[in-house]
């Protein structure tokens, strides 16, 4: 899994991490401002694709904790869901 | 034991709900007055009905915040309605025997209990008060098709827009607001898990509102800096709250 460098727009740029498995992207990550109290500083999955994707986005304190959650939702979803067969 | 001016002000509570959506006579304020109230002080976060009870008892709140919710798997929570001084919002307990949500208290609470017995007696009695009950229930409908309509395609901005708007509408209609400012006893994660946002969304919103000057908050009071730009911002129309004085005009 890679992290690259992004600046996003939220209605002003921030710090993010577009995150690829594979050669594929599977989700953005943002760095929270001083805004957010004592989130400030920790990553939030902005969007998540595909098998990423949820209604409850989680804020990670660190990219290595994003990088385990993340990887371990990914393993869970191949492991229910292999490729799908062209008919 | 309830002094007679607690009840009182239980069925002023009450009256003064009824008449935002509907006219009373004097006789059908008077049986209003006669319910037999039994006050009940909740603390902050207790469930007043949970889902799957029976209860045999309606529940009007007569001082604080309220909310009906769903718990769903993994612990997710959605939140369905705020209610507020006056609301009875477990009323169609009357007909559906059995709670298919949870009405919680969002602050501490002051209840007014009324059996579902009174209820269904004073309705029989005065066909004016069960027209009031049944519009105040059809009105319930039409708060969350309203927000059904927000969850489904309103952008966060406007849902929270839509939400404080609503919100001040409904209390300035009771008299529990003042000129440009409302109590919003509501936290960040509670407004999140009303709107199907992410607390971020929810804050990043709330900030900016604060930045454009749209509204200023401190602590769990909301005053409205500007009040076309709040419910232009919400894309807010009063007329689903079907409010007999057009509040919001």
């Amino acid at each position: 899994m890679t992290f690259q460098p992004v600046i996003v727009n939220i209605g002003e740029g921030a710090e993010g991490r577009l995150v690829f498995q594979d050669d594929q992207l599977v989700a953005v990550l943002v760095q929270l401002s001083a805004l957010h109290g004592e989130q400030a500083g920790g990553w939030f999955l902005e969007p998540g694709f595909g098998p990423l994707a949820g209604p409850n986005p989680p804020v990670f304190a660190d990219i290595d904790a994003a990088s385990e959650w993340l990887a371990a939702r990914l393993t869970a979803h191949a492991a229910i869901s292999p490729p799908i067969e062209r008919l | 034991m309830p002094t007679p001016l607690q009840t009182a002000d239980a069925a002023r509570r009450l009256i003064v709900k009824l008449e935002t959506i509907s006219s009373l006579t004097a006789a059908e304020k008077e049986a209003l007055t006669g319910l037999p109230f039994k006050l009940r002080e909740l603390p902050e976060n207790s469930d007043l009905v949970r889902q799957g009870d029976a209860p045999r008892e309606a529940c009007l709140i007569v001082k604080g915040f309220a909310c009906r919710y769903k718990v769903l798997g993994e612990g997710q929570r959605q939140i369905m309605s705020f209610h507020i001084p006056g609301d009875i919002p477990d009323l169609q307990s009357l007909h559906l025997k059995v709670m298919d949500h949870s009405l919680m208290a969002l602050t501490p609470i002051q209840a007014a209990m009324v059996p579902h017995e009174a209820l269904l007696a004073i309705t029989r009695a005065y066909p004016g008060i069960a027209a009031a009950f049944w519009r105040d229930t059809l009105i319930d409908a039409a708060v969350f098709r309203e927000w059904l309509a927000g969850v489904g395609r309103r952008s966060a901005h406007q849902r929270i827009a839509h939400l404080l708007c609503e919100v001040y509408v409904r209390l300035r209609s009771v008299g529990l607001a003042q000129k440009d400012s409302f109590e919003l006893p509501v936290t960040q994660a509670e407004l999140a898990d009303s709107l199907g946002l992410s607390p971020v969304h929810v804050n990043r919103v709330l900030q900016d509102l604060r930045r454009d000057g749209v509204i200023a908050s401190r602590g769990r009071f909301v005053a409205i800096g500007d009040w076309p730009r709040l419910k232009a911002a919400g894309d807010f129309d009063p007329a689903y709250l079907h409010l007999k004085a057009r509040e919001a005009a």
